[in-house]
């Protein structure tokens, strides 16, 4: 077998071979999940090996003809990316192991290897239609994972959230793809990239629509809304994979794919991008902030990280475009780490509530160094990953001129950090309440992926040029970009702006918490509560800001519309012909009383009509 | 024409018969019928092995020399009128005039072949009169005082007919100086003084229409319908009020080549009254409240189809209309005789009375539905072919504003049609319907045979339509 078909059949395959495992086997699901995911992770790396030293792997078949070939390939860019998602999808199966609250194992670890197998078809294709094809399947395991997570109707709505908003947003994808290869000719990737399309006329309204698909994916504002709940509504292991890592990696792949690939963007659609960046960093880090819940708060987290990432490729230059890819493979380790010592958290004490929660640094101290690894991290602390990602972005965003939106970026840094002071400060550190004090460190089938997260934390912070030079460079190169190599760390101006931040946001948390009384919990009150925020967060937390909502409230209203106008249209196809009709016959019936008279008149009146009708045309006249 | 000796026969021999019956029957009442029906179905052999030798079936019927026209007429006249005649010698066996209602029917028979095989207008005249006379006496013949009224309504309203067909003769002799279709044909052609000769024929076509029973001249069809005894509206609304009207305006559109020369506006004009025909008479039928009026206002309908055909006038139209002429003979001799076994079986004729026939009367329901679904245009059925010809030829004639609505109507035909076999036949018996049995067979066979002469008339298409095109159409072209 093509060995680019290793990752896609494999698991697909043993996904299905799971559900026929009966329910009263032990740790076999597991077992088995496990070492499919370790093959599709050897298998990824051969990939990736063949790509950057050898030549790039490709795979064609005939599909349906007209150009719609099921084509793989894997690049550079692309057998990078699908080596995160099998590390991801491996770290997931093994925190997954003695998980409990994961819900039916069958279906988790089906679930799981579906989305494994969909991810790397979605990520390896080089056809559009075949992109189209995985990208839209990954829809079925989102709807399983979210509504089976949990027992109760609760998570049900949530799945079906989730759902309709990512398909609602697939069905633009698929117009923009239709679109951008009606105009480009072909669905080949390579093909459409070999002459890339500018954005005039209907070519800007498939990229937007393409756009739509991919933000969407990514989990970018306005449509994350799903994405808290979920984190209310389902359980770690699902949030720690889907929206934390494999969202963004697709997500933000086939951005910079369309972005810089497929389209030569212009200015103005460059300042659409990095508003929604700078727009996403900001709104989701403020309702971070406010956020009392573990799960609920990483969630806006990873939200807002999204937007980093957006903003990156926005840049459109080699330094934002690889910052972008490398926040991207970074905050995905960050964030998913930090939903798994959420879960850990969580499953030791159940509970997720920071009011309930405090002092559990002795109790579980690899959790929490992992927590405040991954936390500074994400925050940008030197010299660990994040900082240099956010480091580059910044860099392509000011090389392109656009202050503002580093100013907006930075702001949402000191953000990002106060939020994870205040959440790493009330969970790990202060007094522990009376009922926590029995807790144990979590089991190590969850340490284990934590702390590889964590290391890779480290090692792509002082080893930066690893991911960069190995992964990175010779992605974009694939991308037609040539991005210089990173220059390594020097205490530049950014460095200084970073240190800033960090002393913003530590003096910020000390003021919350002496303005609370030292309730960590409580430490970003005075921003929540501040007069014109708390209105906003007030509207905010009863979904006035959430479009699906909004939408689905005024659903039965517009149902109502719909259903008159059909009624009105009903009305006049069908009732009004016929009551004319009725009318009608009835008068020809009151008509014809058989009296003679009456028939004479209409019979002579007739004639008169004839007659001067035929002499007027008959031209006797 | 009238020069066709061969013809003739078709006339004379039933009017011979005719003279015959009273004496030959003066003891046994019986033998009219049997008198009657062997005269006509003799013709009928003799007609239908004219047209349908092996021969002419080999040459595609390019080798018939008469009018196709004439010959396809006098086969459908002695078709209805011996589907007529025998269903009547055993629906009214105990009538006592028996003897003088098969007199009239052979006379009227006589009177129609005349019609179809004469070459001029004041002969044409002469057997329109003495077919209606015949009629009067028909519609009357079982003394009701409803078949009176009809027959009185019949006459009172189409002696204008009469009327302006003299009148029109009268101008025509004054400016054309001829009667002769041949050679009004020759002289409208050239187009010499066109415009005078054209007011005469549209006259005399105003009188046909009338005849015809034409919106707005119909109102005495469904009257006489209703009145007259039940085998007589048979053959009246199938045969001859199309013979005595139908006919002569098919004859004449045919004459005024209405498609070449245009500037006349009588082809809006007989467009127009068809269309106006096809409108009212479907609407009219929707309501109706006893069967055989609803046949009758259906029957107005589908006359409008053959007047607007005949009123666009190229020959594809003229095809239809012909076809159309004995397709609506075809159909309407199968309703009108089931509205007679069902008034004999069940008692009545108003609908509201009548349900849920279908299972005591199964023959009597599926030739009425196989009648319903081609007087509606139902595919395969003959009815079909002959609506998809006019209307196609009336797209292609550039009224497509007609064709949607001849195309519309015939969906309003449909739906009452089908609603009318659903009160009648389908559903729950009502106490009136409860005992009613299925008729006898003899009544049966006129009716099944004209069902299955439906259907192969739809199936075999391809043959009627070389027919229509050897004998009629291409020879439309002078």
């Amino acid at each position: 077998m093509n060995p680019i078909l290793i990752p896609i059949v494999l698991p697909l395959a043993t996904a299905f071979l799971i559900l026929l495992i009966s329910e009263h086997t032990r740790y076999m699901k597991e077992t088995l999940a496990i070492a499919v995911s370790a093959v599709c992770l050897l298998g990824a790396f051969l990939l990736l090996a063949s790509a950057l030293f050898s030549r790039q792997p490709e795979f064609g078949a005939q599909w349906v003809g007209y150009g719609m070939n099921f084509a793989l390939k894997a690049d550079r860019l692309s057998s990078f990316i699908l080596l995160a998602v099998s590390l991801f999808t491996f770290l997931t199966a093994v925190y997954s192991f003695s998980f409990e609250e994961k819900g039916g194992a069958k279906w988790f670890y089906f679930n799981l290897l579906f989305t494994q197998a969909f991810a790397a078809g979605a990520v390896l294709s080089d056809n559009l239609l075949a992109l189209l094809f995985f990208w839209e399947g990954l829809l079925l395991s989102l709807y399983l994972f979210i509504a089976l997570s949990k027992p109760g109707q609760a998570s049900k709505k949530t799945a079906m959230k989730a759902f309709l908003i990512n398909a609602a947003a697939g069905l633009c994808l698929l117009l923009g793809v239709t679109i951008t290869t009606y105009i480009a000719g072909s669905m080949s990737m390579s093909g459409i990239s070999a002459n890339k399309l500018t954005l005039d006329g209907w070519a800007a309204f498939g990229y937007i629509l393409m756009l739509i698909g991919a933000v969407t994916k990514s989990g970018a504002l306005p449509f994350h809304t799903w994405l808290p709940d979920a984190a209310a509504d389902s359980n770690a292991p699902f949030l720690a994979y889907v929206p934390a890592a494999l969202d963004k990696l697709l997500g933000i792949y086939f951005l910079a794919r369309i972005s810089v690939h497929l389209f030569a963007l212009n200015g103005a659609m460059q300042l659409v991008l990095m508003t929604l960046g700078a727009l996403t960093i900001l709104i989701a880090v403020m309702m971070a902030l406010a956020q009392t819940d573990y799960k609920r708060l990483l969630s806006y987290l990873a939200v807002s990280q999204a937007g980093y990432m957006i903003l990156g490729i926005g840049a459109l230059n080699p330094a934002g475009a690889a910052g972008g890819l490398f926040h991207m493979l970074n905050s995905a380790v960050c964030i998913s780490c930090l939903f798994m010592t959420a879960g850990a958290v969580e499953r030791r004490t159940g509970a997720g509530d920071l009011s309930k929660l405090g002092g559990l640094f002795k109790a579980m101290p690899v959790t929490a160094v992992c927590f405040i690894v991954a936390a500074a991290a994400i925050s940008g602390i030197a010299p660990l990953n994040g900082f240099f990602s956010k480091e580059m972005i910044y860099e392509g965003v000011l090389s392109a001129g656009f202050t503002p939106f580093v100013i907006a970026a930075e702001l949402g840094s000191a953000l990002t950090l106060a939020a994870l002071l205040k959440l790493g400060h009330s969970v790990f550190f202060g007094k522990r309440p009376e009922e926590l004090h029995g807790t144990a460190e979590a089991p190590f089938s969850m340490l284990f992926p934590m702390l590889i997260l964590a290391a890779l934390c480290v090692i792509f912070g002082f080893g930066a040029r690893l991911p960069v030079e190995f992964f990175l460079v010779p992605g974009l190169r694939d991308l037609n970009l040539a991005p210089e190599t990173l220059g390594g760390f020097y205490p530049n101006p950014l460095f200084w702006a970073s240190i800033v931040v960090i002393l913003t946001a530590v003096v910020n948390h000390m003021f919350g918490c002496a303005a609370s009384q030292g309730k960590a919990c409580r430490a970003c009150d005075h921003i929540s509560h501040a007069p014109v925020l708390k209105e906003i967060y007030a509207l905010a937390e009863a979904k006035f800001f959430d479009p699906y909502e909004q939408f689905m409230k005024r659903l039965p209203a517009l149902a109502g519309i719909i259903y008159k106008a059909d009624r009105f249209f009903d009305y006049l196809a069908d009732d009004l012909p016929s009551f004319a009709a009725n009318a009608f016959s009835k008068t020809s019936q009151r008509f014809h009383t058989g009296s003679y008279p009456l028939y004479l008149a209409l019979t002579i009146a007739g004639f008169i009509i004839y007659i001067f009708f035929a002499a007027h045309y008959g031209g006797v006249k | 024409m009238i020069n066709d000796a061969g013809l003739l026969a078709y006339q004379l021999i039933p009017l011979f018969t005719a003279v015959l019956i009273p004496f030959a029957a003066r003891r046994k009442p019986g033998f009219s019928a049997i008198l009657a029906n062997a005269a006509l179905l003799a013709g009928l052999i003799n007609i239908g092995y004219a047209l349908l030798k092996p021969a002419n079936l080999a040459a595609s019927f390019a080798n018939i020399k008469e009018d196709g026209f004439s010959l396809l007429m006098i086969f459908t006249i002695y078709l209805v009128a011996l589907c007529v005649t025998f269903f009547s010698a055993w629906f009214m066996e105990d009538r006592p005039n028996r003897a003088a209602y098969y007199c009239l029917i052979l006379t009227s028979v006589s009177a129609m072949c005349g019609i179809v095989t004469t070459g001029d207008f004041f002969t044409l005249y002469i057997f329109v009169e003495a077919l209606a006379i015949t009629s009067f006496a028909l519609i009357a013949s079982d003394d009701s005082a409803a078949g009176l009224e009809g027959a009185l309504k019949y006459f009172l309203l189409t002696c204008p007919a009469s009327l302006f067909i003299l009148f029109g003769i009268a101008f025509l002799m004054l400016t054309a100086g001829t009667f002769s279709f041949e050679n009004i044909k020759v002289l409208i052609a050239s187009g010499v003084p066109a415009g005078a000769v054209v007011f005469a024929v549209s006259l005399i076509l105003l009188g046909f229409l009338i005849k015809s029973g034409v919106v707005p001249f119909h109102a005495w069809t469904p009257d006489a319908c209703q009145g007259a005894p039940a085998p007589v509206s048979a053959y009246l609304a199938a045969i001859v009020t199309k013979i005595s009207g139908v006919y002569a305006v098919i004859r004449i559109a045919i004459m005024l080549r209405l498609f070449e020369i245009k500037s006349y506006h009588t082809s809006e004009l007989l467009m127009f009254l068809g269309m106006l025909s096809i409108i009212v008479g479907a609407l009219a039928a929707l309501k109706a409240k006893e069967f055989k009026r609803m046949l009758a206002f259906s029957s107005i309908s589908q006359t409008g189809y053959i007047v607007l055909a005949a009123g666009i006038g190229t020959p594809l139209a003229i095809l239809g209309a012909v076809f159309h002429l004995v397709n609506h003979a075809v159909f309407n001799t199968v309703l009108f005789l089931n509205s007679a076994s069902l008034e004999k079986a069940a008692g009545a004729g108003e609908m509201r009375r009548l349900a849920g026939l279908e299972h005591a009367m199964p023959w009597t329901s599926w030739t009425s539905l196989i009648a319903f679904l081609s007087m509606a245009g139902i595919p395969p059925l003959a009815g079909f072919w002959s609506k998809l010809i006019i209307i196609l030829a009336l797209w292609d004639g550039g009224a497509e504003v007609y064709a949607v609505l001849a195309l519309l109507f015939s969906a309003v035909t449909l739906a009452g049609l089908l609603a009318t076999q659903k009160k009648i036949f389908f559903g729950k018996a009502t106490e009136a319907c409860a005992n009613v049995r299925e008729a006898r067979p003899a009544l049966l066979a006129p009716v099944v045979a004209m069902s299955v002469l439906i259907i192969a008339l739809g199936v075999f298409f391809p043959y009627i339509y070389s027919y229509l095109i050897e004998t009629i159409a291409a020879r439309l072209i002078l």
